[in-house]
């Protein structure tokens, strides 16, 4: 008898060809058998009208906090996501010394927005090497989780309080290869990277202090592993975006390494860019050069309260000095009193399209219940007001819980990003899951990528899309063994119905350590999510704790192993 | 033998100690210094004019990174 049999199923097994009736069988957590079976499984699952595929694999994210009070990765895992990389944008949770432990709680604040008040009441600091941070994470992991080395607390390791001062000496550079190495053996996926991420000072994060010869020796350390560097570039402008992939295509060519940059994003702003960069990633994958543009699925809509920091204002530095800085109370006065209301509307002032079409989402008064839904321009009309002072008014009146949406901010072409992701050299990412908590959901972009685009436009057919978010994936990243579903492969693998996966309504929850909150989606159409065999999700009984979460690749001895299998 | 790159505006990688004045004698010899600058700036204002270089710190006055991408060309039409 097998651990469990999937029956009358589609299998779109990954590769990208047809979809074909089989049975998937799985025993020791791997996969036994496709195709006619006979034989019973000590559990049955009926996948009848339904696809039967590999788990899908999102390479962008920053669970790292998160990781540490719930091993699931909620909701990603409830949307088939069965692996994630973390440690993306050069910030990873280790190795980090106890003494810069607040350094980094404050730059997840300020980059990844998640809330100080998580770190204090959901965070047991228990580690500082890497492997110590991945024995913390194993314990009760769901999903399997892909762990980059952050360069920015490689540099705080070696360097200190200098790592925010200056360039690394080549003591200093050899130390950080030490570590890297270090880390790597423990299990890493790879090197992160920024070079636009700010602390929450506002400084340059560490990593933006290092010379291109201290980018070059950690890239020949993970030459010797194979493994990956991930940047972020300045991804607003296109010359310098295409400056950042020409500098990674070298490093990949001299090192032979693959590289991945993130994000893409289709602008309306500047229609011309993604096709500008895209002629460079082809140019350079011709050379043969490995330079994977990460494209997020989902439009960009921003939600935002002026009670925490939101991106939204970071180019209006009156305001986002106000948000980023004050207490609740110095945010209200400041909106109240006359002069500083009148300086923050006359910085403000231009932007007033943005203003005009933004929509209250929620509010906690009664009295302005009436307003949610419109957008500012409607509010602005029944009260007699502009837009923007409108805005200001009800965060006022809601002591700054009046709830924001900017929709349709970019990425909302769906022609030319449905190119995108259909493109062979497109490494469909940049999700963020885990980040910007308090700005959007970062759960849904591949109910999103099948419900959107595979189903409602057509743009890529079902074993494509599959095939993007599972092998392509998996063989860009080097995570041996998943991916694919075959067998005597790991057993991750995501049951769900063609006709009706997608994303749900974006809400707002309360289930962040701390009393925070969060926007999250709920999955529609996935039926059961199984993660090295073992059930870990399903629509009808929720999470379940049979599910085996590792770290991936693992380290160097157990990922050669699985290799050997 | 490996294609051609098509040509892309042209930039550096700054080095050690380098200020706009240092990149300017270097990459716009032919230019008067403080013409150089005032170009470097202008194609620059992703350095130059940085959001801001921490707290208390104005916009402008914020250091040369050494990870930055320095043009030493306008951008191409």
């Amino acid at each position: 008898m097998y651990d469990l049999v999937i029956r009358n199923g589609r299998v779109v097994d990954g590769s990208g060809m047809p979809a074909y009736a089989a049975d998937v069988a799985v025993q020791g957590g791997r996969i036994a058998k496709i195709g006619r079976i006979e034989q019973g499984g000590a559990r049955e699952i009926d996948a009848a009208g339904k696809i039967v595929a590999p788990g899908f694999i999102d390479p962008h994210t920053h669970f790292d906090a998160q990781l540490l009070w719930d091993g699931y990765a909620k909701p990603a895992l409830s949307h088939g996501v069965t692996t994630i990389v973390s440690g993306n944008c050069s910030l990873s949770l280790a190795p980090l010394k106890a003494e810069h432990r607040m350094k980094l709680v404050g730059m997840f604040n300020q980059i990844e927005e998640m809330p100080l008040k998580a770190f204090r009441e959901g965070v047991v600091w228990d580690w500082e090497s890497f492997s110590e941070y991945l024995a913390r994470i194993r314990k009760g992991l769901a999903i399997n989780v892909g762990q980059l080395v952050g360069h920015s607390v490689l540099r705080l390791w070696v360097m200190g309080e200098a790592a925010m001062e200056r360039t690394a000496t080549p003591d200093e550079i050899a130390a950080m290869q030490d570590l890297l190495r270090e880390c790597l053996d423990a299990g890493a996926i790879g090197l992160s990277t920024s070079y636009v991420d700010m602390d929450e000072t506002l400084k340059p994060v560490p990593s933006r202090y290092a010379d291109a010869g201290e980018v070059d020796a950690l890239a020949s350390v993970l030459s010797e592993y194979g493994r990956v560097l991930q940047i972020v570039p300045e991804f607003y402008d296109p010359d310098l975006t295409i400056a950042r992939l020409d500098q990674l295509a070298e490093l990949s060519l001299k090192h032979s390494i693959p590289t991945t940059f993130s994000p893409l994003f289709v602008s309306a702003d500047n229609v011309d860019a993604v096709e500008r960069v895209m002629a460079r990633v082809d140019e350079q994958f011709a050379r043969g050069a490995r330079v994977w543009p990460q494209v997020q699925t989902r439009p960009i809509d921003i939600s935002f309260t002026f009670a925490v920091p939101s991106l939204i204002f970071i180019r209006l530095p009156g305001w986002y000095n106000v948000m980023r800085f004050g207490s609740p109370d110095e945010i209200v006065e400041a909106f109240s009193n006359p002069e500083s209301r009148a300086r923050l509307i006359a910085e403000a002032t231009s932007q007033m399209p943005l203003w005009a079409a933004l929509r209250l989402r929620q509010v906690a008064s009664a009295a302005n219940q009436q307003y949610v839904g419109k957008t500012l321009t409607e509010i602005g009309q029944m009260r007699g007001v502009t837009p923007l002072k409108a805005m200001i008014d009800l965060s006022v009146e809601e002591r700054l819980d009046a709830h924001f949406i900017a929709e349709g901010m970019g990425h909302n072409q769906d022609d030319k990003v449905g190119g995108l992701l259909k493109h062979p050299r497109v490494h469909i990412g940049a999700s963020d899951g885990g980040a910007h908590i308090l700005s959007f959901s970062t759960y849904g972009d591949t109910g999103y990528l099948f419900g959107h685009f595979v189903r409602g436009a057509g743009m890529l057919t079902i074993e494509e899309a599959v095939k993007k978010v599972t092998s392509d994936t998996a063989a860009i990243w080097g995570i041996p063994d998943r991916g694919l579903l075959q067998k005597g492969l790991v057993a991750d693998i995501v049951v769900f119905d063609p006709a009706a996966i997608d994303r749900g309504e974006e809400v707002f929850v309360q289930d962040v350590p701390g009393d925070g909150s969060r926007y999250v989606r709920d999955a529609h159409g996935v039926d059961t999510v199984i993660v090295g065999g073992g059930v870990a999700w399903t629509a009808a009984e929720g999470y379940s704790a049979d599910a085996r979460g590792v770290i991936v690749p693992g380290a160097v001895d157990v990922a050669a192993e699985l290799v050997a299998a | 033998m490996a294609p051609e790159l098509s040509t892309v505006r042209k930039s550096i990688l700054p080095q050690g100690g380098d200020s706009w004045e240092s990149i300017a004698r270097r990459e716009l010899p032919r230019t008067a210094e403080a013409d150089a600058v005032g170009m470097l700036q202008s194609w620059n204002l992703h350095v130059f004019m940085r959001a801001a270089g921490g707290v208390g710190r104005l916009r402008g006055d914020n250091p040369i990174l050494p990870s930055d991408v320095i043009f030493v060309e306008p951008p191409r039409a």
